[in-house]
């Protein structure tokens, strides 16, 4: 009789096999889809750069508006991708599900990991020709720069577990889920600084976690940035990690739901 | 040994839940016996072995699997947008053998016969080119134990002529838990059998006795 692998062995197996697929599917699936990944924040970034210098506004609260734009930008993509990737973790992988060593949270992991692992490349080549550009575009605090990331990566995460529950549950949180996915990129501050928009609102949209990552990763870049007052990396983090773990306790709890016909 | 132990299961249906499929079924299957599944349509031969392989889960109740065992074959899964090439070094690395990967994926290409077609993406690949590739992964990994529920029926008759001394070489050195239709190909290939009946499951020595309990209920 042969003998049984180690738990962890397998899962370690089944993390390498499935991130493996799930790169070959990000970056290849269709043509040159490797491309759109990066031109999608490009584009989205260009245009609004266009727009703002086109409007003369040149600095937002002291930061060069070309490097704020990207830092938010880059910093909001990694969350929604992440978050959205994750969503669908599940339901699109459910032909691996034969292999019984494929348990739900396995395809989870493996895309916020590649998700993470895009992104960051994705951020050096676009901030890097900012800098070869003339822009001023070093982080002045790198580390505060992940920080911020790292926060906002695991709300991601924690987003798209108790999302994908969700979903499964009641499939019309589909449509809800997609429809505050589209202001969220407005109330964010990735294209209005929030430091722009008075009290009472400032504090209504400071509850959004999101809006912390977006304005700490600017503060990491400039200096001399005028942030909004009540910014918490604490707020961020506690949002992500209990997202993470209520996700986690929905997928212990309906795991074989997700799976099973 | 595969220990089933008061495994209940039913489908959600659109209008809540359905009838009880399995009722109760307890089973010890012991390693390096070929034993066979009986029952007529509907019985839950198939929901069984999904079970028993880990695709599906009970209601209530549970299985235990003391020993390596595959998945159903010939329905492994495959991600159709990646080539035949890629989804089988998936399942290698999935099973643990990054170190002799090539070697499993030339036997995986041999044996499918696919040549030029492995390198293409499965959602190019007519059905039978599918199973073909299904089952080659099936028989690429050493299992203790196996399951099938109708494997022998895919592909062309030249393949299924190889697939079929394949299979008969795999049954000699491993365990089979299999589904069919035929019973000549039950006959051939089982010697224990397995009845399910109104959601219950007897064991039988003899695969000929499963075959007469099954008849008697049948004429009932």
């Amino acid at each position: 009789m042969a003998e049984a692998r180690n738990p962890l062995l397998v899962s370690f197996a089944v993390w390498k096999a499935i991130f493996l697929r799930e790169a070959l599917d990000r970056l290849f699936d269709m043509r040159a889809a490797w491309f759109w990944l990066l031109v999608e924040p490009v584009l989205h970034i260009g245009f609004l750069v266009f727009i703002f210098t086109v409007i003369r506004m040149r600095t937002v609260g002291n930061a060069d508006v070309a490097v704020w734009i990207i830092v938010g930008m880059l910093a909001f993509f990694l969350f929604r991708r992440t978050a959205v990737q994750v969503t669908y973790a599940v339901d699109s992988n459910r032909p691996l599900f034969t292999y019984r060593q494929v348990k739900p949270f396995d395809p989870v992991l493996a895309r916020a990991v590649l998700e993470a692992f895009l992104m960051s490349i994705i951020s050096i080549i676009i901030i890097g020709t900012a800098i070869l550009l003339g822009h001023e575009a070093w982080p002045y605090d790198a580390l505060l720069v992940l920080q911020a990331n790292f926060g906002l990566w695991l709300f991601g995460i924690g987003y798209g577990l108790v999302a994908s529950v969700l979903m499964e549950l009641v499939p019309e949180m589909e449509h809800v889920l997609k429809i505050l996915m589209l202001p969220l990129y407005l109330i964010s501050g990735v294209i209005l600084p929030l430091a722009a928009i008075p009290q009472p609102y400032l504090d209504l949209l400071l509850l959004n976690p999101i809006a912390h990552g977006l304005e700490l990763a600017r503060a990491g870049f400039f200096p001399y940035y005028h942030t909004v007052p009540g910014l918490s990396m604490e707020y961020l983090y506690a949002w992500g990690i209990s997202g993470i773990f209520l996700g986690l306790i929905l997928y212990r709890r309906f795991a074989l739901q997700l799976v099973m016909r | 040994m595969i220990v089933i132990e008061d495994v209940y299961k039913r489908y959600k249906t659109d209008h809540g839940p359905g009838k009880w499929i399995l009722q109760g079924v307890n089973l010890t299957i012991p390693r390096n016996v070929n034993v066979g599944l009986i029952g007529s349509n509907g019985a839950g031969k198939s929901t069984l072995l999904r079970i028993i392989g880990g695709i599906d889960h009970p209601n209530k109740g549970k299985v235990e699997r003391r020993c390596r065992l595959s998945w159903p074959m010939g329905q492994g899964g495959l991600e159709p947008t990646l080539t035949g090439r890629q989804n089988a070094k998936f399942v290698c690395r999935l099973h643990g053998h990054q170190d002799d990967l090539p070697e499993r994926l030339i036997f995986i290409q041999d044996f499918s016969g696919l040549k030029d077609a492995f390198d293409e993406p499965v959602n190019t690949y007519s059905s039978g080119m599918r199973s073909r590739l299904q089952f080659a992964m099936s028989l690429a990994f050493d299992f203790d134990i196996y399951i099938s529920d109708e494997v022998t029926a895919a592909g062309d008759a030249a393949f299924r002529d190889k697939a079929a001394a394949a299979f008969k070489g795999m049954t000699n050195r491993a365990g089979l838990i299999m589904v069919a239709h035929s019973e000549s190909t039950l006959r051939q290939f089982c010697e224990a059998g397995i009845l399910l009946y109104q959601g219950k499951a007897q064991w039988f020595d003899k695969i000929e006795e499963a075959f007469k309990a099954y008849k008697d209920t049948v004429q009932k």
